[in-house]
C-alpha cells in the first residue's frame, strides 16, 4: 500500500490548505501531479506538487470542496496521518528551465497556481511572472515566495474598495514578450477565455500548455 | 456546400468487419457491434446547422459493403469528406483516399483520428490527403475550418486555425501549429439523432441489456484523468473538456420521452465524479426519468465514485459500468500509469453490485514486460471476482501499441514491436516481444472469458437477478445469448494465431 505519513498542515484560509507529506522514493519532475487519497475511503483525487522536484517532502495546495470526500477529509488529517499517494503523473513541466534566454508567463487561478509555486522552488532563477487570479487577498498564497514584481495578483473581489480584475482583464492590458512559453492551470473556463485572448495577442498552441483542474 | 463523413466498411479476409469499440479501438468482428461516433456525430450536427449539407455515410452501420458504399459516395459528390483514423486500418484508408482523389480529383479530403494526428506528415506522404487534422475535437474544429475553404479560394494557404497539416497547391505542405485549445464543450451541438440515423447503432451493441439503445453526446471530451500510458487520450495534442450536468440530463429526458430509448451509455473516457456525478444521478431522479425504464451506463476509473454516489446513481437506474482493471498486478498498474491501488477495487465493485450495478471489467494481457507470474495472478484475480459476483461481465484484449501512444513509442524505443506493418495492429495477435511464449497469454484469455461457463459463476448471477431485481430476468437470456456469441468471437479471434505463432514465440522468448 503506498502511504506515507503526513508531516504538516497549514490552513491557509477557511478552505484552503497546504499539506506536507513525505516524499515517495520516486522520480519525479516539477509540475506533475498525484493521486492523494484517505486509507478506507475509496477514492482518490490528483492534486498538482506544490513543492520542488528535488524536496525531501511533497507538499500540495489543496482546497476543500463541499461535499468533496477526498478534500475535506484531508483538509481534516492531522500529522502522523497516513495518506495514500499514487503518481508522480503527467507532463506538465518545463521543457529546459536551465535556459537563461527562455521567458515564461504562468497564468493561473485558485490552487492552479501549484506547479508554478514548484518550477519557481525548483528553478529559481527562471524568468517569469505569474498572474494569479483569486477571489480575496488572502488567496495570495505564499506570495512572498515569489521573486519581487513577478507575481501579480488578479482580485475579483478585493476589500480595499477598488473594482475586481480578473486574470483576462489583467492580460488584455498585458504586454506578452515575443517567444514568451505561457502555461496556463487552472478553472476551465478561465483557460478557454485566456486562449482567446493570447489568440489576439498572437500567442499560438506552439507556445502553450495546459493543466485543467477540475 | 456538401460535406460527407464517412466510414467506409472494412472486411478482411475471413469476412471480418472492422468495429470501432470502446476508446475509438478497431477490432474484426464476424457478428460486428456498430458504435456511434459521437464526436463525429456532434461535428456532422454542427455543419448541418451552420447550414451545410451534410452527408451521414456510416457505410458499416448501414450495412454496405466497400464497392456499393464507393459507388454511392460518388453519386454524392461530396465537396469535403472527413475520415477517423487508428493505426490497424491506416493502409485501408491510405488507398481509399486515393481511389477517391483519381475518382473525384475536386473532393477535399481530411483526415483525421489518433493516428493521423500523432504522424500527420505520414499520411499526407502516404496518400493524397488535403489536411491532416490534429486534434480530437472534430466538431470545432471543422466548424472554423469549413467555412474559410468556402469563402477563400487561397484556404489552402490562409487558414490560421491551429492543428492542420495542409497541402498547398505546390504540393509542400504547410502547419498551422499545434493544438492546444480547451474546448468549450457546451457549445458543440448535442447529436442531431435523425441525422447520423440512430437506430442503425440502437440495437447491435453487446454492451445494450435494453433495446433500442443508444450513446449519449459524451459529457467528457477526451479524458479528465488522461495519464493512461496506452490511452489514445493521452498527448500534449489532448485537453480536457466537460458539459454541464443540467445540458446533459436535457439530452436524456429527449432521448427518453422523444426517442424511446430503453438505455443511454456515455462512452466519455471517464465519466463524471464526485459533485457532477451526485449531481446528474439526482436530477435524473427529480426528473422522474428513472421510473421510465431506462437504464444508464458509463465508463469509471477505480477510485473515482465513492459508496454514497454509487447509491445515488443505483436509485438512478444506473446499470452497465464499465472499469479498466487492465491486471492484477501493480507493477503493471504503475507502469500503465493506471493511477488505482488494487485494494481498493473489492471496495467499489461490492458498491456497484450492492446498489444494483453491473460492473463490467476490462483487461488486457501480452504488455511486453508480463511475466508468467503476473499473467497468472490476473487470471485467478479476475476469475475470483467473477465467481464470487463482485463483478458481471468482462472485456479481455491483448495489449497492442497503437496511435503512437506513450506505450506505442515506449515499445518502438525499447526495441520490442514484432512488426513495422500496420494491418497487424488489428489487436488480433500479439504483436511485442514478451518473455513468455504469445500462447500463455492466449491461453490466459481463454481462461478468463471461460469464466462465463463456470456453473459457480452462473448460479451467482442468477441469485443476483433473483434478488435484486425481478425486471432484470426479461433480460437475462438475451444478454447470456449475445454474452456467449460474444465469448466465441473473441475466442476466435484471439486463438486463431496461435498455432502459427508457436516458431515464432520460441524466436522471441529466446532473444
Amino acid at each position: 500500500m503506498n502511504t506515507y505519513p503526513l508531516l504538516d498542515i497549514e490552513h491557509l484560509t477557511e478552505t484552503t490548505f497546504r499539506l506536507r507529506v513525505d516524499r515517495p522514493d520516486i522520480p519525479i519532475r516539477s509540475g506533475q501531479c498525484f493521486n492523494l487519497g484517505i486509507p478506507g475511503f475509496g477514492v482518490n483525487r490528483e492534486y498538482s506538487m506544490y513543492s520542488a522536484e528535488d524536496s525531501s517532502y511533497l507538499d500540495f495546495l489543496i482546497r476543500s470542496v463541499d461535499g468533496g470526500l477526498t478534500s475535506t477529509g484531508l483538509q481534516k488529517a492531522q500529522p502522523g496521518d497516513l495518506i495514500e499517494i499514487d503518481g508522480a503523473y503527467g507532463k506538465f513541466c518545463l521543457d529546459d528551465p536551465l535556459n537563461k534566454s527562455n521567458n515564461y508567463l504562468f497564468i493561473a487561478t485558485g490552487t492552479g497556481i501549484a506547479p508554478f509555486h514548484s518550477f519557481v522552488e525548483t528553478w529559481p532563477s527562471i524568468n517569469y511572472k505569474i498572474l494569479h487570479g483569486v477571489r480575496t487577498p488572502e488567496e495570495r498564497y505564499h506570495m512572498q515566495e515569489y521573486t519581487k514584481d513577478s507575481y501579480i495578483p488578479c482580485i475579483s473581489r478585493p476589500k480595499d474598495g477598488t473594482s475586481g480584475k480578473r486574470v483576462t482583464d489583467y492580460l488584455t492590458e498585458y504586454s506578452i514578450p515575443e517567444g514568451t512559453k505561457v502555461y496556463v492551470c487552472g478553472n476551465r473556463n478561465m483557460i478557454i477565455d485566456v486562449f482567446d485572448l493570447l489568440h489576439k495577442k498572437e500567442v499560438f498552441g506552439d507556445q502553450i500548455k495546459t493543466e485543467v483542474f477540475f | 456546400m456538401k460535406i460527407a463523413i464517412s466510414y467506409p466498411p472494412i472486411i478482411n479476409d475471413l469476412g471480418q468487419k472492422a468495429m470501432v469499440s470502446q476508446n475509438r479501438n478497431v477490432q474484426f468482428f464476424k457478428e460486428p457491434t456498430y458504435l456511434l461516433p459521437v464526436t463525429y456525430a456532434q461535428a456532422a450536427t454542427y455543419l448541418k446547422q451552420s447550414g451545410y449539407d451534410v452527408y451521414w455515410d456510416d457505410g458499416n452501420s448501414q450495412l454496405k459493403n466497400f464497392d456499393v458504399w464507393f459507388n454511392d459516395f460518388v453519386k454524392e459528390a461530396p465537396d469535403v469528406v472527413i475520415f477517423e483514423s487508428t493505426t490497424p486500418v491506416m493502409k485501408f484508408y491510405w488507398s481509399t483516399i486515393n481511389k477517391i482523389k483519381t475518382a473525384m480529383p475536386n473532393c477535399i479530403v481530411i483526415m483525421s483520428g489518433y493516428h493521423s494526428m500523432r504522424r500527420p506528415e505520414e499520411t499526407m506522404q502516404q496518400s493524397n490527403a488535403d489536411i491532416v487534422l490534429r486534434s480530437s475535437n472534430v466538431d470545432f474544429a471543422l466548424h472554423r475550418l469549413i467555412p474559410h475553404i468556402e469563402n477563400n479560394n487561397d484556404w489552402r494557404a490562409s487558414y490560421l486555425g491551429e492543428g492542420m497539416l495542409i497541402r498547398l497547391d505546390s504540393g509542400k505542405l504547410r502547419s498551422t501549429g499545434d493544438f492546444r485549445q480547451v474546448e468549450p464543450l457546451d457549445q458543440s451541438p448535442l447529436v442531431d439523432r435523425d441525422l447520423v440515423g440512430w437506430k442503425n447503432y440502437a440495437y447491435e451493441n453487446g454492451n445494450f441489456l435494453q433495446t433500442p439503445g443508444t450513446y449519449a453526446s459524451s459529457v467528457i471530451r477526451d479524458c479528465m484523468f488522461g495519464k493512461c500510458t496506452f490511452c489514445r487520450y493521452n498527448g500534449p495534442d489532448l485537453t480536457f473538456s466537460m458539459m454541464s450536468v443540467q445540458r446533459s440530463l436535457d439530452e436524456y429526458e429527449k432521448l427518453i420521452n422523444e426517442h424511446g430509448v430503453k438505455e443511454i451509455f456515455d462512452d466519455s473516457g471517464v465519466w463524471y465524479r464526485g459533485k457532477e456525478a451526485r449531481e446528474f444521478a439526482q436530477g435524473i431522479i427529480d426528473r422522474g426519468l428513472n421510473k421510465k425504464g431506462c437504464y444508464f451506463g458509463i465508463n469509471t476509473r477505480f477510485e473515482y465514485l465513492d459508496e454514497e454516489t454509487i447509491k445515488l446513481m443505483g436509485e438512478a437506474n444506473f446499470r452497465f459500468i464499465l472499469l479498466g482493471y487492465e491486471a492484477a498486478d501493480n507493477e503493471t498498474l504503475m507502469r500503465l500509469n493506471k493511477g488505482y491501488q488494487l485494494q481498493h477495487v473489492d471496495d467499489c465493485l461490492k458498491w456497484l453490485t450492492k446498489y444494483g450495478m453491473h460492473p463490467h471489467l476490462t483487461i488486457m494481457v501480452g504488455y511486453y514486460w508480463q511475466t508468467q507470474e503476473q499473467l497468472d495472478n490476473t487470471v485467478s484475480e479476475v476469475k475470483r471476482l467473477m465467481i464470487s459476483g463482485l463483478a458481471r461481465t468482462l472485456q479481455v484484449t491483448l495489449c497492442t501499441p497503437l496511435d503512437y501512444t506513450p506505450y506505442h513509442e515506449e515499445c518502438i524505443s525499447n526495441g520490442v514491436l514484432l512488426t513495422q506493418d500496420y494491418n497487424d495492429f488489428d489487436m488480433s495477435k500479439l504483436i511485442v516481444k514478451t518473455p513468455i511464449p504469445h500462447d500463455q497469454y492466449y491461453k490466459a484469455v481463454r481462461e478468463m472469458y471461460s469464466v462465463a461457463f463456470n456453473p459457480r459463476f452462473i448460479l451467482r448471477q442468477l441469485v443476483f437477478l433473483l434478488n435484486f431485481r425481478k425486471k432484470d430476468w426479461q433480460f437475462l437470456f438475451t444478454y447470456g445469448i449475445r454474452a456467449i456469441r460474444r465469448v466465441r468471437q473473441h475466442i476466435f479471434n484471439l486463438t486463431r494465431h496461435e498455432t502459427k505463432e508457436k516458431s515464432k514465440t520460441i524466436e522471441v522468448t529466446n532473444v
